[in-house]
């Protein structure tokens, strides 16, 4: 299986990474697990959430929570940020489901915008604006090369994951719903449950997304929840192509790479961002994930061609 | 017995009244047709019954039980299937798929998350067995998106068959077929459902196919039951002729 050669390509590059590239690496990992999951919803279902900093906040308050407040160790905080975000989600998707695309858009994002306002203002628990830091994991799971590992790990899961509910009854039951919501009620499909398990996944991955992530910059604060947050996964799936099922993975990878090779030189990243993105979505819809297909396929095809003509 | 009727059902859309006071009964085992002219409320009726539109008034009982306001999955779960006027299934997928994720449907078997749609060896088994009954087995690995409308009037049916239904609702199964297909499909109707006990409520506007059909008729205009009998009585009554054979009969 390809996926599974991806995986322990990047597990043998993980020793000859800097200590810079390995933490970059791991956010890629993070970002890419992010914004994948925000892609079950887009891509499975059509839904476009523009609340999955809710998740990926909570997720990330839950485990430093636990950790500075509650005295536990980080690893056991991670079943815990993944449950609590799903809850989370089953909570808002219950509550904003049910409307139409347009509504659902902006309930989502109004529930995280709430969960933002309440971290930012609640001192005494969330700690406001000063966030909640100094969360270096103890012993070996503050170390770098280790800590890639772990980020690899969980994010080969949560593909693998992914990848195995696309081709079960539930991915089709969903696409099923995406294609023709009436025929696929008229064949038994609980659109309402079916898209809400969506959500709640969805919302669970990205939780678990948060936590690491706090772990790996060793703060939270309440930008984990504030809605560039959210754009941040949608950035990186548009980036790298919602229709290719890796592509939210790449585009988040690219995401971080030009973050860093332009913030380096200029200080105009949101402007070269949105010049980006306005380009891609007007000249390559599908991506960068869509593009490497297209050139691929076409590739293949003229071999095909070059060993028939000749 | 009758498996399905509809009581004095109400149903407006913005004032505009769709089905002013409508009851049917469709007897097991018959082939029943709603006719009337455009607009009369046949669509609407069908919406009413698979439950994607509630009644203003009215109830709908489905072997002796009363679903008025069930959700149409689970209407779809109790082996009432319907065809689409406008067939349109699942684009994205291929024929065979579009039939297996609609057969594990009907069984309430889609919240398996794990394990690959197409190690449902029963259900795939069940699928194909629908598209052969209504003649697509040889295109089951195409894609949906590419079949001509013909096909995929034909896709629509066996999907609304593949969960085995008892009562299958066909909205104009006929229509956008070539003259060919349309004797194709009557007789596979005709042969098919009566083979196997199905009880069919469908709506056509082509007189012929439905007197070859049907063996009871219901004449729905301006959203009200105009008569009802056999295809012969049907033919005989001269309210309908009025109606709508007009001048041409
Ligand atoms: N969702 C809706 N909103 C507003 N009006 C509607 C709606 N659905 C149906 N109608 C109206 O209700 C009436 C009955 O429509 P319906 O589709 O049931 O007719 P029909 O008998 O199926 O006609 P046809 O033979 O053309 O399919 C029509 O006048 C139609 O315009
Ligand atoms: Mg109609």
């Amino acid at each position: 299986m390809r996926l599974l050669w991806l995986f322990l390509a990047l597990a043998l590059l993980g020793p000859w990474f800097s200590e810079y590239g390995l933490k970059l690496a791991s956010e890629a990992f993070i970002l890419g697990l992010y914004a994948m999951a925000f892609n079950l919803l887009f891509r499975q279902t059509g839904l476009l959430s523009f609340g999955q900093a809710a998740f990926f906040g909570l997720g990330a308050y839950t485990m430093a929570l636990l950790v500075a407040r509650g005295g536990w160790p980080f690893p056991a905080t991670l079943p815990l940020a993944f449950l609590i975000s799903a809850l989370g989600a089953l909570f808002i998707g219950f509550l904003s489901i049910r409307l139409s695309r347009i509504y659902f858009t902006m309930l989502t994002l109004a529930f995280a915008q709430l969960l933002y306002a309440v971290a930012h203002k609640w001192y005494a628990f969330t700690g406001g604006d000063n966030g909640i830091t100094d969360l270096r994991p103890p012993g070996i799971w503050g170390e770098s090369l280790f800590y890639y590992y772990v980020v690899l790990f969980l994010f080969a899961l949560g593909v693998l994951f992914l990848w195995a509910l696309e081709r079960s009854p539930f991915g089709y039951a969903l696409r099923a719903l995406r294609d023709n919501r009436a025929r696929a009620e008229a064949v038994g499909i609980n659109a309402f449950g079916h898209l809400l398990l969506a959500f709640v996944i969805s919302g669970a991955l990205s939780g678990l997304a948060g936590a690491l992530q706090g772990a790996l910059q060793r703060s939270v604060f309440p930008d984990y929840l504030f809605w560039t947050r959210s754009a941040e996964c949608i950035l990186a799936t548009i980036l790298g192509g919602s229709g290719v099922f890796l592509g939210p993975a790449i585009g988040a990878t690219v995401f971080l790479l030009l973050r860093v090779v332009v913030q380096a030189n200029t200080e105009y990243w949101p402007f070269f961002l949105g010049a980006l993105l306005l380009l891609m979505v007007l000249f390559f819809p599908k991506g960068l994930g869509g593009l490497a297909l297209e050139m691929a396929s076409r590739r293949l095809k003229g071999e095909r061609r070059g060993a028939s003509g000749s | 017995m009758a498996l399905l009727e509809a009581k004095d059902i109400y149903r407006s859309f913005q004032g505009f009244l769709a089905l002013a006071g409508v009851s049917l009964s469709v007897a097991e085992g018959s082939f029943h047709a709603l006719v009337g002219p455009n607009g009369a409320g046949k669509t609407t009726l069908f919406n009413v019954i698979t439950g994607r539109l509630r009644p203003d008034r009215g109830r709908i009982t489905y072997e002796g039980r009363e679903i008025t306001g069930w959700p149409t999955f689970r209407i779809a779960r109790m082996g009432l299937a319907i065809s689409f006027q406008r067939a349109q299934p699942f684009l994205s997928m291929t024929v065979l798929e579009a039939v297996a994720v609609a057969c594990l449907g009907y069984q309430g078997r889609t919240f398996a998350l794990l394990k690959p749609l197409r190690d449902f060896k029963e259900g795939l088994a069940q699928a194909e067995e629908a598209l052969q009954k209504v003649g697509l087995e040889k295109q089951s690995s195409r894609r949906v998106s590419e079949l001509p409308l013909g096909d995929l009037k034909r896709l629509d049916v066996a999907i609304a068959l593949a969960g085995r239904p008892k009562l299958l609702l066909l909205d104009e199964p006929l229509a956008g077929l070539s003259r060919a297909e349309r004797r194709e499909m009557v007789a596979f109707i005709r042969e098919l459902l009566r083979k196997e006990g199905v009880t069919l409520l469908f709506t056509e506007h082509d007189t012929e196919a439905v007197l070859h059909l049907a063996d009871r008729i219901t004449v729905l205009h301006q959203g009200r039951v105009l008569a009802e009998g056999s295809p012969e009585e049907i033919r005989q009554n001269a309210e309908v002729r009025a109606a709508f054979l007009g001048g041409g009969a």
